[in-house]
């Protein structure tokens, strides 16, 4: 075994050696998961609001209640909010005026505008401001008509204090009805696009990567190797160990940077990464079969990045599968991506256990143990031949 | 040490290897001597245990020899015609490398590595990758891989091929201090000063039969004390070779476009009858050369083709 350790050691070293790696391994991925996450994610959380005008008491207020409700604020100045709605970084921009901080502090009627950017879930995050400065606008009232009445300011606050922790407000629940939405639920910004990332560059690399088997071949080192006590199924362990090796190792990085950096959510852990390993194995597999049946590694390396593509695409991992007609959707689950994305997104969406995911699991088990098979008896023959 | 008894290998109708039977003495260098094409890679790669044979049988220090004789092959240190290195990491690292699949561990790895470094003459480079070395940097480094666990066979498949003459010396020289160690050297080449300096004792191979076997001296004595002579020239090459074979002292002629290659009885003697012959069936001589018996004659004598075919 210490030999096929061996040979997988040192063909993940050379994965890491090719300088070409460093930006599509380490870098491409994440950049990806950025873009499709600003362009693609959801807000997270309650949405986003961007406030525009200078520091008040209806600003500070309107502030406080909506990061009470969960929603995320950014103060800026006022073309800067109008650019980040029209960007849809924001969902609603707010635009406090001095007139409007004026009217809060003497307790008149207030009016702020308000832009609303076009994506969806932005009507609701509205709807959540006007609840918000509609709830202060009751409390300034109510507290100029108590010092009207002839109550003293400090009485009169701490008494609607009082009132308000004393009453338990209504929750609303809202049950969304659209499919696609409720197929989205739960997810953070960039989860969605880190998982199909995830899925996509450990093929691509583990495809990509067959060509140093050929190399390996080529440069005569499968030839020392069995010159050595090594018996030819220890080497073939080792190739494909190192294919293994090397797909896990991508997917984790993206796992593990993403987490850090967008702050993904990976659901349970554990289960996510046996996902991981199950659709490596595959990657594993049909990389000893590219690796073996092509003696070209730079034939190899372009059919590899291909396929990697074209299964991709059509395993949900440039489009959502959710987004795809039904029929084409079926169609996708030829592909191992469809079956780990579908695992993913029970784990990451809806908090799946293993039983919930052992469909996938067992399909895409059933996808690795027949490519391994198949790369192992062609691997075998590309080494006869090679001798 | 090593044993090949009538060792056959087939690829389809070509018999690659045909009969070949011989065996080295612990200490000893033994040289395959012939062209490409010749069956030298293909015998080595049975004793190496690469690939089976047909029929016949090698033993390697008692122990037989095939693929799945895994023990055995920790006897052999296999040297590839090929550079069979990892350009991408350095030459300490593939020491390493090929020492674990040898099934070395930790310190005496790390000890054997930076003794074979110093051997090659790659200590000051061992940490830089294999892909900035030069071509005999690299044949080096071959060497010191297949010498990593210290066999007590080791196989030289044409070490030196595509090496410039300063690191063609080195290596003949580091195959030379081996044997001097008690290790015995299976080594192939189509050089035949290489076989001469190097080789106890030689093999011609051609057409994967051993056509002859023994010392330089005793393979020089097969071709009965003959010389050579060669002659370069032009215009009509085929009507001398059939004029110079009416020559009593000439043996045989073996012609090759512009030049023709005369076994001849006592060189000195005959070359003003040869000249003569030649110029008068039309061939405008260039260059003439006489030649003493040596590995080249004697595969020329026993194949009817020079060795360089």
């Amino acid at each position: 075994m210490s030999a096929a350790l061996a040979i997988a050691g040192v063909e993940l070293r050379r994965f890491l050696r090719d300088r070409s790696n460093i930006f599509f391994v380490f870098i491409f991925p994440l950049l990806l998961v950025l873009v499709l996450g600003a362009q693609f994610g959801g807000g997270g959380g309650n949405g986003r609001v961007a406030i525009a005008g200078s520091d008040s008491a209806l600003r500070t207020a309107v502030v406080t209640a909506l990061r009470a409700d969960g929603v995320t604020v950014t103060l800026t100045g006022s073309d800067a909010m109008r650019e980040l709605v029209a960007r849809g970084r924001s969902d609603v921009g707010l635009d406090i005026a001095p007139t409007a901080a004026t009217a809060f502090d003497s307790g008149k009627d207030i009016a702020v505008e308000t832009i609303t950017g076009s994506q969806q879930g932005a009507q609701a995050v509205l709807q959540r401001v006007r609840t918000a400065v509609g709830g202060l606008a009751v409390r300034q009232g109510q507290l100029a008509a108590l010092v009207g009445a002839g109550v003293g300011e400090p009485q009169a606050s701490a008494g609607l204090a009082d009132v308000s922790a004393s009453v338990t407000r209504p929750s609303l629940a809202i049950v969304d009805i659209d499919r696609v939405a409720q197929e989205f639920s739960g997810l953070g910004k960039f989860d969605l696009g880190a998982a199909a990332e995830t899925l996509l560059f450990v093929f691509l690399a583990s495809l990509a990567g067959s060509s140093t088997l050929i190399q390996t071949r080529r440069l005569g080192v499968m030839a020392r190797t069995l010159a050595a006590p090594v018996s030819a199924q220890r080497a073939i362990v080792g190739q494909a160990l190192g294919r293994l090796t090397i797909a896990v190792f991508q997917g984790a990085y993206i796992m593990l940077a993403t987490s850090v950096l967008f702050r993904v959510s990976w659901g349970n852990l554990w289960l996510s990464l046996v996902v991981l390993a199950m659709f490596s194995a595959v990657a594993a597999g049909a990389a000893m079969l590219v690796g073996s049946v092509i003696d070209n590694d730079g034939a190899a390396s372009g059919i590899g990045v291909g396929l990697g593509l074209v299964l991709a695409a059509l395993g949900g991992c440039m489009l959502p599968l959710e987004l795809f007609p039904a029929t084409l959707r079926t169609i996708a689950h030829i592909t191992p991506h469809a079956w780990a994305y579908d695992a993913f997104a029970k784990i990451q969406r809806h908090g799946a256990s293993l039983v919930d995911i052992l469909p996938q699991l067992g399909v895409l088990a059933a996808m690795a143990a027949v490519l391994l098979v198949a790369g192992t008896w062609t691997l075998r023959r590309s080494m006869a031949r090679a001798l | 040490m090593l044993v090949a008894s009538d060792l056959v290998r087939r690829y389809g109708d070509l018999t690659a290897v045909d009969g070949v039977s011989f065996h080295i003495d612990p200490g000893e260098t033994y040289g395959l001597l012939g062209p490409n094409g010749a069956g030298k890679t293909t015998t080595i790669s049975i004793i190496a245990g690469l690939i089976p044979a047909h029929s016949g049988t090698v033993t390697v220090a008692g122990q037989p020899m095939g693929p799945r004789e895994v023990d055995a092959k920790r006897s052999i240190g296999l040297v590839p015609q090929d550079l069979a290195i990892y350009p991408e990491l350095s030459a300490r690292e593939n020491l390493a490398f090929f020492g674990r699949l040898q099934g070395m561990r930790g310190k005496p790895l790390t000890r054997r590595i930076d003794e074979v470094l110093d051997l090659i003459a790659l200590s000051d480079r061992a940490k830089d990758a294999t892909k900035e070395f030069s071509g005999g940097m690299k044949r080096r480094l071959n060497i010191g891989i297949g010498l990593l666990h210290a066999p007590t066979l080791l196989i030289l498949d044409e070490p030196t091929v595509g090496v410039d003459p300063q690191s063609r010396n080195a290596i003949l020289e580091s195959v030379e201090a081996l044997s001097g160690g008690g290790m015995a050297v299976l080594y192939t080449t189509h050089y035949m000063e290489e076989a001469e300096r190097l080789c106890d004792r030689i093999a011609i191979i051609d057409s994967g039969r051993i056509q002859a076997e023994g010392t330089r001296g005793e393979l020089i004595t097969l071709t009965g004390g003959l010389d050579y002579i060669r002659l370069t020239g032009e215009g009509q090459i085929e009507a001398a070779a059939t004029a110079l074979r009416g020559l009593d002292a000439v043996v045989q002629v073996v012609a090759d476009r512009r030049l023709l290659t005369l076994t001849v009885r006592d060189a000195p003697a005959a070359v003003a009858g040869v000249v003569t012959t030649a110029t008068a069936a039309g061939m405008t001589l260039g260059e003439v050369e006489i030649v003493r018996p040596d590995l080249e004659s004697v595969f020329l004598h026993l194949t009817g083709k020079a060795l360089r075919d």
